[in-house]
C-alpha cells in the first residue's frame, strides 16, 4: 500500500513534463494511434527504468510519438481519471488510491493492463539480517518491545525507534494502526521518516554501521536488493482486518500482515481501444522480482540513470522482452540500439 | 552536445564511497558532537510544551505591544495564535517555533563572529562570500541526505539544514552593517585614543545594531521557509502537516498548516521589524541630539 514521495515534485512534474528527443528510426509495426502516448515516470527506481523500457520499445518497435511525464501515484492516477493522460503508468501501486481507481475502471476511464511485477510485491517490516542472527529470539512483531533497547531511540532514550512510513503515503496510515494493534507504544516511538529519501538514508546508516534498526520497507528496490534484511512475522493477511486498519476512522484495529500490494499497468481506456497492438504488447510485459532487482542493482553499481538502466536492458536481456513484441518490431528495436 | 570525455563514474563511486567510509568511521563522533544542538532544540522545545498556551499568547502579543506602541500588531498577533490554536495546529506550532528559535540562535553565535572577521579582512570576505553563496543556493536535499546519514536521522539534520539555510544573511548584513558605520565616527573614535576592541563594541556594533537586526528577521524567516523541507527528513512540527496534506491529497490539511506557517512568520517578522525600527529611531534620535 506504498504511496511513493514527494507529492510536490510530481505536481510540478506533471505540469512540465520532460520531452524525450530521439530521432524516430525506421518503424516496424504499427503503433495505431497518432497521438502522444504519455508516460508517467514515478520518481522511484523500479516505475523509472519501467517508463523508460516501454517508452524505448514503443518508440522504437511500434514507431509512437511518445513522452515520458514526471509523475505520482496520486496526481498521475488522478489526472488518468480525470483526463487521459498520462495514457500510461508502468508502475501503479493501487492501495491506496483503490476506491477511485476501481470507480474509474467500472466507468470505463482506465484499464488494468496486466500487472506491473508478476510474482508480486513485498511489503513489511524488516530488521536487518545481522541483528535477526545475533538475536534468534526476535522473530515476530510481537517479540519488539523485549528487544527494544536495540533500538533506541536517539531522540528519546527512554524508547525504541521503529522507522515508520513517509507522511501521505497509504502505508502510514496502516502502519500507524498496527503499531496500536500490536501495542508498540509503551516501548517504542513510531518514527515518520518523512520522506523516502530520509527513509533510504536511515537504512543506508544503519546496514553500513552495522548497527540494528527496525523499519517499515518494500520491494522491489534497490534498497532491498542491496541488504540481507528479515522480516518480522506478522499473524497472516486478513482483509477485513486489514481493510480496517487503512480506514483512519475503524476500530479496533487488528493484527494482519500486509497483503501482497497490487502493482498493475494502468492505462488510460483509449490507448487500448485505438492502438490494440500497443494492448496486447502491455498484457506480455511484465518481470518478475528478481529481474526488476538485477535491472536495479545494475543501475546502481553503474551509477546509471533511468534512462541508461533502461538502455542497458533493453540491451542485455533481449530474450526478455522479445516476447513481448511481434518479430519485425523485435528486428527494428534491435537495430535501432 | 558536450564530449564525453572522462568517464564520471569512477569519481562519483569515489565520492559515494567516501561518504560510506565518513559514515561508518565517524558517524559516533558525529553524532556526539551534535549533542549540544539537540539538547538545546529538546530544553526550547520542552519549555515551550511546558508553558501554558495562554501566557504564550500574552507573551507574544505584549512583545508586539512593546515594540510598536500601538493596537494593530498586538491585535494580528492574538488572532494569529487564535487561529492556530483553533485549527489544532498549537503542539506543531510550538514545534516548529523551537526548530526556528533553536536554528536563529545558532545562527546569531556562529555568523556574528564571522560577520565581525568579514568586516575588517577583505581576504576573510572574499573566502567567505562563495561558500555563503553555496550554502545558500544549494538544493537542500543535496546536502540533507549525506547529512542525514552523518548524523543519524531525527531532529538534528534538519536543524543543520536550517542553520545552513539560515545563517548567511546574518553574516553578510553584519559584515554590511559594520562597514557602513561612518568613517568619520570612526576616526573621531581613533581620535579618542579608543582601543580596536572598544570601537568594535562601543561604537560599530551599536551603529551596526538595526542592520544586524534585519539580518535576524532575515534568518528567522528563511528558518521559517526550511520548516517543510526540515520536516521531510524527521522533524515534525507544521512542515509535517503540510506533507501529509500534500501526500493525501487533502488540500484542507496543506492549507491550513501552510497558513499556520504564514501567520508564525508575520508574527516573528513583524515583531522583529518593529524592534529593528524602534532601535533605528534611538540611534537616529541620539545623532540629532548630538
Amino acid at each position: 500500500m506504498t504511496f511513493k514521495l514527494g507529492g510536490f515534485v510530481a505536481a510540478i512534474g506533471l505540469t512540465a513534463g520532460l520531452m524525450v528527443a530521439l530521432p524516430v528510426a525506421a518503424q516496424a509495426a504499427e503503433c495505431g494511434t497518432d497521438k502522444t502516448i504519455d508516460i508517467a515516470e514515478m520518481n522511484w527506481p523500479s516505475a523509472a527504468a519501467l517508463a523508460h523500457i516501454h517508452a524505448i520499445i514503443l518508440e522504437k518497435g511500434f514507431g509512437c510519438s511518445v513522452e515520458i511525464v514526471a509523475g505520482d501515484t496520486v496526481p498521475t492516477s488522478a489526472s488518468m481519471l480525470s483526463k487521459g493522460v498520462p495514457a500510461l503508468a508502468p508502475e501503479l501501486w493501487t492501495g491506496t488510491i483503490q476506491d477511485a481507481w476501481d470507480k474509474g475502471v467500472a466507468e470505463g476511464t482506465v484499464s488494468v493492463a496486466g500487472v506491473a511485477i508478476s510474482d508480486g510485491a513485498v511489503e513489511g517490516w524488516w530488521i536487518p539480517t545481522y541483528v535477526a542472527e545475533a538475536n534468534p529470539g526476535l522473530k515476530r512483531v510481537e517479540d519488539l518491545p523485549e528487544y527494544w533497547e536495540l533500538f533506541k531511540d536517539a531522540d528519546d532514550p527512554s524508547q525504541g525507534r521503529f522507522y515508520g512510513c513517509p507522511p501521505g503515503w497509504g502505508c502510514e496510515i496502516i502502519n500507524t494502526a498496527l503499531f496500536e494493534a500490536f501495542e508498540l507504544e509503551d516501548s517504542f516511538n513510531l518514527f515518520s521518516p518523512g520522506s523516502g529519501g530520509n527513509l533510504d538514508a536511515a537504512i543506508t546508516r544503519a546496514f553500513v554501521r552495522e548497527e540494528p534498526i527496525a523499519f517499515y520497507y518494500w520491494g522491489p528496490t534497490s534498497i532491498m536488493g542491496k541488504y540481507a534484511m528479515t522480516k518480522l512475522e506478522m499473524p497472516a493477511y486478513d482483509e477485513a482486518i486489514h481493510a480496517c486498519n487503512a480506514d483512519p476512522a475503524c476500530e479496533p484495529k487488528g493484527k494482519s500482515a500486509f497483503p501482497t500490494p497490487p502493482v498493475i499497468k494502468g492505462v488510460a481506456t483509449w490507448l487500448l481501444g485505438e492502438a490494440p497492438a500497443i494492448a496486447d504488447y502491455l498484457k506480455k510485459s511484465t518481470l518478475t522480482n528478481v529481474e526488476i532487482s538485477r535491472m536495479l542493482s545494475w543501475g546502481d553499481e553503474n551509477k546509471a540513470g533511468a534512462r541508461e538502466t533502461a538502455e542497458n536492458f533493453i540491451a542485455t536481456e533481449a530474450d526478455l522482452w522479445s516476447q513481448w513484441v511481434p518479430a519485425d518490431a523485435a528486428e527494428a528495436i534491435k537495430a535501432s540500439m | 552536445m558536450f564530449p564525453e570525455i572522462i568517464d564520471t563514474r569512477p569519481l562519483r563511486r569515489w565520492v559515494d564511497d567516501g561518504l560510506e567510509w565518513v559514515v561508518r568511521a565517524w558517524g559516533d563522533e558525529f553524532e556526539a558532537a551534535a549533542q549540544p544542538l539537540l539538547f538545546l532544540l529538546n530544553s526550547i522545545q520542552r519549555f515551550l510544551l511546558w508553558l501554558p498556551w495562554w501566557l504564550i499568547i500574552i507573551v507574544l502579543v505584549g512583545l508586539a505591544y512593546a515594540a510598536t506602541r500601538r493596537a494593530v500588531l498586538p491585535i494580528v498577533v492574538l488572532i494569529a495564535m487564535i487561529f492556530l490554536g483553533l485549527m489544532e495546529l498549537w503542539e506543531d506550532s510550538v514545534k516548529t517555533m523551537a526548530l526556528m528559535i533553536a536554528a536563529t540562535l545558532t545562527a546569531i553565535v556562529f555568523s556574528l563572529p564571522v560577520g565581525i572577521v568579514m568586516a575588517r579582512s577583505a581576504i576573510v570576505r572574499r573566502i567567505v562570500t562563495p561558500i555563503l553563496d553555496l550554502m545558500q543556493t544549494l538544493p537542500s536535499f543535496v546536502y540533507l541526505i549525506p547529512v542525514v546519514m552523518i548524523f543519524g536521522p531525527g531532529k538534528i539534520p534538519a536543524l543543520i539544514a536550517t542553520i545552513v539555510y539560515a545563517a548567511p544573511p546574518l553574516v553578510r548584513l553584519t559584515d554590511l552593517g559594520l562597514r557602513l558605520v561612518d568613517p568619520d565616527v570612526l576616526e573621531a573614535t581613533q581620535a579618542f585614543g579608543a582601543t580596536p576592541r572598544q570601537r568594535l563594541f562601543g561604537v560599530q556594533i551599536p551603529l551596526a545594531l538595526p542592520t544586524i537586526l534585519a539580518g535576524v528577521n532575515q534568518t528567522t524567516m528563511m528558518a521559517l521557509a526550511m520548516v517543510v523541507i526540515a520536516s521531510m527528513i524527521g522533524a515534525g512540527g507544521l512542515g509535517y502537516q503540510v506533507l501529509q496534506g500534500i501526500g493525501r491529497l487533502e488540500v484542507s490539511r496543506g492549507l491550513f498548516a501552510g497558513l499556520g506557517i504564514v501567520a508564525l512568520a508575520i508574527i516573528f517578522d513583524r515583531v522583529t521589524q518593529a524592534f529593528g525600527k524602534q532601535l533605528q529611531e534611538r540611534i537616529g534620535l541620539s545623532e540629532v541630539g548630538k
